[in-house]
């Protein structure tokens, strides 16, 4: 220990400090300001930038002691008095803030920046921030805060609301955008609970592995260690799907991954439980390891399969196959087809935000305070795997640093601190380094798939058959969803008469897969694209004009019965032709440049339940009071998507009030009402309609108040401009006036409302699967740039669009939009997770590679309106399936600029080279066969 | 059981050197500690005692002396840009700083810290765990090289951008040991092995660099990697030529030392280029595979030779 003096923020601080001790952990352990936020502990994420001795800093690899004396500047100090600092004003009118895990050390990067380049250009400001990840934003709209903040347009306030404006379609800041930017908002980890234990895991170093034994002896020992947990304690399985629940919180009697958590300990400090970790001994029995696709389809001999589970000796998890109309004759009547093979690595989620939970028991039992996105699926997995009444479990969701998917488990450190903190006594929290958050993965199946489709001259589709395998590792997850998805979910938005597919989804010795922003489809949309591309080509039109073509009407059936309602495949696609100019550039780009195009869509949530009962699949609780405040509780789970705001507006359209009014209670379910969670795009569509039908039934109870105090007909009254008023005026009543009715003689009024998908599909096997009340449509337009000598592909432009029904809060639409694009762009081009003999090789920001702001193309952001008539105010998904269409359109810019077709993801320049090469000597033979 | 951590933050030089006189056995010299760091997390750096050189202002300064340009070692990368003389005699070097690892990096990291950077290798930059999974390799004390399945060589990539610039550019520097100050070619300072990739022992100072001037030097610098900005080298190159007519090549990323090829105007370019490939031991051990390093070096090189005709 050594003694340091730190002018923090003005303040200044003397205290005592670990001799190695960084930055950033006296700052958020020591001091409590926890607005520097910790993401990758390598330098790489920029999250816990903060201003030291007049410069950025990275404080999370950076001593505290080199700044003895200095001053310090985080976060918390740029406001002042309560006014945001103009930076920080832009950053939140911009839209620049979604999770807001990346937003502190981004702004503060921005502020030194712009203090020492007053009038830089766009991609100065890129170059700038390109040391700052950000996994939502597509870094579009940050940019724009820093610029808009250097060229020193004060940032308007919002204008203020026309008495009967209407809430919806209005661009608005998250409501909670203002604590983001300051960095008070309260992330999992920076929760502090008194006397809380720290846990830290041995993880398994064999991919395949019995346990012989273990040996604890020595690490209880170590001063400070208080409980040693091991699998045996803790055997009853679990994981999100009923049908698939394979998963113990430790491995128990053997490993079946890399990385898979052995034992866990809790102490007085993670270094404590860390050093405990390394004294305990296992005994492993190393067996046979299977690591690929192929290993695990094949009958696997003598060897044990990983799971003891399925009728043939191999290690296939699921097969999924449904087959429509006839599609032998369906590749008899087409005049030519195409069919190709393609591979695609796995990738991760990368939200910035490490997995982190605090648990601990008292009079109500569990209390879990943790990143999730679904806190009613881990409520019950944690009373069913700690054997308690799901009345004894209560899962808190603070604010989340995004999820995209990869929050949307139960997850073995929640399960295994609940445990901790039961056998402790003692509040027990657990951070994830970020090499465990990537083990602990969950991420994109890798697959293999191999397609065909036929089509007659004319460009219409007769037939399309896909045959998939997924590799998805350890365990279940979401996998059977999965397998499913990467076939159902080709069924639209082109109008198939002929079409199946098959997949199997096989256990390997590897972190488990599961759901990932545009779950299941991704590169089975991929593949699609791909064809069409290669075929439209092939006879000789356009792809576009071949995609209009085939395009499903809306008001229609697809052949496996999913009911298109609205429908804006034709709108999205003209939009993104016309924009990039498509049809005057196209063919007519310099050498080496192309344009490329493709179409997606995908679910508005699932219209069946992951765990089946009668329950709606939201329910939304109103209270007003006499304050005249509408709480709104719902079980919904903002993960930075915006959620929260959603159902502000929603309400505030309802009842004709202003927004302020209005105040959210979310994700703690104990308080709020069971919403399923936040996956599969459902949530504005469900809770939204949820929130809608409750602020309809209070506004009812509102009328019927007035409408009896007043003896005036409940027709004749308005809700407009937060006031309640009739049409003659007669009667004209503030807002808190007409509430003083509705609770006289009653009190505070409790309303709720509900949604409950309607009955959808057909009545074969598998017709469940990919149902959903309503489906989003969208295109995509890319402009790439391939350099002859090096096969590296450059994206220089993408158009998207994107059919969201209708925008509730264009801003965070756009946000939605250009976050999903950038992270296709990361699939389409430089990220992968790399395997060496099961073990992850980039388990880490620098090696597992999301595009940086330098490394983003201009985004041009559309949104496409078809309200439809089911979704809340005509609104729909937008914040996945805007990424199925990009990663096909820049492959296919790359078959437009240089005739190479890419099969395998990510883009790889070596294969690019390949086949560039093999296309010369093709060129080269066949002129020699001319002369 | 635990060893105690020491930290100190020396003003003078001669502190720096007493205190690593005092903790030989089990200290480091922290410059920036943007990679020192997070190798220590990652347990491939494990002195108990760090001793940060970043108080010591003799070494931030950069000056002309005679025939020289002199950059203290402790010079941020970032703040190479501040001074004019080196935009207009050496921009290769601030093409290869501004290369190096991210804007907000870049403030911290030093010159002098990226010249000593240690050399990297997918199975070698990981943590504890991960490298005890895999099986401890040669440069962690193991019996085996991961990339190559060898038991002589460790290949680890050497990784410092600025350093190839350096190179290209005949610099040398000026080291302080213990008993002795002496300057040195950088070029000379490196081993070729992967474990010990430098000459110097752990009490070795580069006090600060020494760039020849007019010699009106025209260099081409390209550096291979997937995104523009937060990556080491897959592969580094500079070309640079003076007036009297050499031409050096030096090749980053590519084997454990910088592969350093002479010659002079009229030479074929073809010739030095394949002797460059020739001499650089690449293996399998970054994010592109050997055989596309080793076909870009030629392509970089060629480019390189037709951007300095022009």
């Amino acid at each position: 220990m050594e003694r340091i003096k730190l002018k923090i923020n003005g303040k200044q601080h003397e205290l005592l400090v670990e001799s190695h001790e960084m930055l950033s952990a006296v700052l958020r352990d020591k001091i409590g300001l926890t607005g520097t936020k910790i993401g990758c502990e390598q330098g790489t994420c920029g999250a816990c930038t903060v201003l030291a001795a007049g410069k950025p800093v990275l404080s999370c690899i950076t001593p505290a002691l080199r700044f003895h004396n200095a001053e310090i500047t985080t976060i918390e100090a740029l406001a002042q008095n309560g006014a945001l600092h103009a930076l920080q004003q832009k950053f939140v009118g911009k839209g620049a803030i979604q999770c807001g895990f990346c937003t502190p050390g981004m702004v503060l990067t921005a502020l030194d920046f712009v203090n020492n380049h007053p009038n830089p250009s766009i991609q100065e400001i890129k170059e700038a921030l390109s040391g700052n990840l950000c996994r939502c934003t597509g870094y579009k709209k940050i940019i724009e805060a820093v610029a808009s903040y250097a060229a020193g347009t004060p940032e308007s306030k919002p204008a203020v609301r026309q008495a009967g404006a209407s809430a919806v379609g209005v661009s608005r800041p998250y409501i909670e955008a203002g604590k983001k930017v300051c960095g008070i908002a309260e992330y999992a980890d920076d929760l502090r609970i008194k006397n809380a234990l720290n846990c830290k895991f041995l993880r398994s170093i064999y991919p395949h592995a019995k346990i012989e034994d273990i040996d604890l002896s020595e690490a209880l020992k170590l001063e400070g260690v208080h409980y040693i947990a091991t699998g045996p304690e803790l055997p009853v399985k679990f994981g999100v799907l009923p049908i698939s629940q394979d998963e113990t919180a430790m491995a128990i009697e053997k490993t079946r991954y890399l990385g898979e958590i052995v034992a866990a300990v809790a102490a007085d400090t993670a270094s404590i439980a860390a050093e405990a970790c390394k004294l305990i001994r296992v005994k492993y029995r190393p067996i046979k390891a299977f690591l690929t696709i192929d290993d695990s389809l094949n009958d696997i001999g003598d060897c044990e399969k990983i799971h003891d589970y399925g009728k043939f000796n191999n290690n296939v998890h699921k097969k999924a196959e449904l087959r429509f109309g006839d599609q032998q004759q369906g590749l008899r009547d087409a005049d030519l087809s195409s069919k190709m093979t393609f591979e695609f690595q796995g990738v991760n989620h990368g939200f910035t935000e490490p997995h982190a939970a605090t648990a601990y028991w008292d009079e109500n039992g569990l209390t879990m305070h943790t990143a999730t996105q679904v806190p009613h699926y881990l409520h019950r997995s944690l009373a069913k795997v700690m054997g308690v009444p799901l009345s004894r479990v209560r899962v808190i969701k603070p604010y989340v640093g995004g999820g995209f998917g990869g929050k949307s488990d139960p997850f073995p450190h929640e399960v295994i601190i609940a445990h901790l903190a039961r056998k402790t006594g003692r509040p027990v929290r657990v951070r994830l380094t970020r090499e465990e958050v990537f083990l602990t993965n969950h991420g994109r199946h890798p697959s293999k798939m191999t397609v065909e489709m036929g089509i007659s001259l004319e460009g219409i589709i007769q037939v399309l058959d896909a045959d998939i395998a997924i590799d998805g590792g350890a365990y279940g997850s979401f996998g059977v969803v999965t397998s499913y998805y990467n076939g159902v979910l080709l069924q639209a938005p082109y109008k198939l008469d002929n079409f199946g597919f098959r997949t199997f989804r096989v256990y390997t010795n590897k972190p488990q897969c599961g759901a990932m922003r545009g779950h299941g489809a991704v590169n089975s949309r991929f593949a699609v694209e791909s064809l069409i591309d290669d075929l439209a080509h092939r006879i000789q039109m356009d792809p576009g004009e071949m995609r209009m073509k085939n395009f499903l009407d809306a008001n229609t059936l697809t052949v496996g019965q999913y009911r298109i309602t609205s429908n804006g495949s034709r709108e999205s696609l003209q939009k993104v032709m016309e924009q990039s100019g498509w049809k005057e550039r196209i063919g007519k780009l310099p050498p080496g440049h192309g344009l490329g195009l493709a179409c997606g869509f995908f679910i508005s949530g699932s219209a069946l339940p992951i765990i089946w009962n009668e329950l709606p699949q939201s329910v939304v609780h109103l209270k007003v009071d006499f304050d005249g405040r509408v709480l709104v509780t719902s079980g919904a789970s903002d993960i930075g998507q915006g959620s929260d705001t959603m159902l502000v507006i929603m309400v505030a359209e309802v009842l004709g009030i202003d927004p302020e009014l209005i105040f959210v209670l979310a994700a703690d379910t104990l308080l709020t009402p069971v919403d399923l969670g936040s996956y599969s795009s459902r949530v504005t569509f469900m809770a939204g309609n949820a929130a809608k039908d409750a602020a309809e039934n209070l506004k009812s109870e509102i009328l019927t108040a007035v409408s009896a105090h007043k003896e005036i007909q409940e027709s004749e009254l308005n809700l407009v401009g937060s006031r309640v008023f009739s049409n003659d005026r007669s009667v004209d009543l503030s807002w808190i006036e007409a509430v003083d009715l509705l609770i006289a003689g009653r009190g505070a009024v409790n309303v709720s409302g509900k949604y409950i998908s309607p009955k959808l599909g057909g009545d074969f096997k598998g017709a469940g699967a990919g149902l959903s009340p309503s489906y989003s449509f969208g295109a995509c337009v890319a402009e790439v740039q391939v350099d002859a000598d090096t096969g590296q592909v450059k994206v220089l432009q993408v158009w998207g669009a994107h059919d969201c029904g209708k925008a509730i809060n264009p801003m965070a639409v756009e946000g939605q939009l250009e976050g999903s694009w950038h992270m296709g762009l990361g699939q389409a081009l430089t990220e992968q997770m790399r395997y060496f003999n099961g073990l992850l090789v980039n388990n880490n920001f620098l090696d597992y590679k999301i595009p940086t702001s330098l490394d983003t193309p201009d985004i041009h952001t559309n949104i496409i309106e078809t309200i439809d008539p089911e979704g809340p105010f005509g609104a729909k998904e937008c914040g996945e399936g805007a990424l199925h269409p990009v990663i096909p359109a820049v492959t296919n810019a790359i078959f437009n600029a240089i005739g190479v077709r890419i099969t395998k993801l990510p883009i790889d320049a070596e294969e690019v080279l390949r086949q560039m090469s093999e296309i010369k000597k093709t060129e080269v033979s066949s002129e020699s066969n001319l002369a | 059981m635990n060893i105690e951590k020491t930290y100190f933050r020396p003003q003078s030089i001669g502190e720096a050197v007493q205190l690593a006189a005092g903790h030989e056995n089990d200290f480091r010299y922290l410059a920036g500690g943007t990679d020192v760091i997070v190798n220590k997390f990652q347990e491939t750096e494990t002195s108990s005692c760090l001793i940060d050189l970043t108080g010591i202002g003799e070494m931030r300064q950069v000056q002309t002396l005679d025939h020289c340009l002199s950059i203290g070692a402790l010079v941020c990368l970032d703040e190479l840009k501040n001074y004019p003389v080196l935009a207009v005699e050496f921009p290769v070097l601030l093409e290869a700083a501004q290369a190096v690892a991210s804007p907000v990096i870049r403030k911290t990291a030093t010159i002098g810290g990226n010249v000593l950077c240690e050399n990297r290798c997918s199975f070698f930059n990981q943590t504890e765990w991960w490298r005890e999974a895999v099986g401890y390799c040669l440069k962690c004390k193991g019996d085996i090289c991961i990339a190559t399945g060898g038991t002589e060589n460790c290949f680890s990539k050497f990784a410092s951008d600025t350093a190839i610039a350096l190179i290209s550019l005949d610099a040398t520097i000026s080291v302080l040991e213990k008993d002795a100050a002496y300057v040195v070619p950088l070029e000379e300072i490196y081993t070729g092995d992967g474990i010990q990739p430098r000459k110097f022992n752990k009490t070795t100072l580069i006090k600060s660099i020494e760039i020849p001037l007019d010699r009106g030097f025209r260099s081409v610098f390209k550096k291979l990697r997937q995104r523009e900005t937060l990556e080491f080298s897959s592969l580094t190159t500079v070309v640079t030529t003076d007036r009297q007519g050499k031409i050096k090549i030096v090749l980053g990323g590519v084997d454990p030392k910088p592969v350093v090829i002479t010659g002079k105007v009229g030479d074929d370019p073809k010739e030095l280029i394949r002797k460059a490939v020739k001499k650089s031991r690449i293996v399998n051990n970054d994010v592109y595979s050997r055989q596309y390093r080793k076909d870009m070096i030629t392509v970089y090189l060629n480019n390189s030779f037709e951007a300095l005709a022009r």
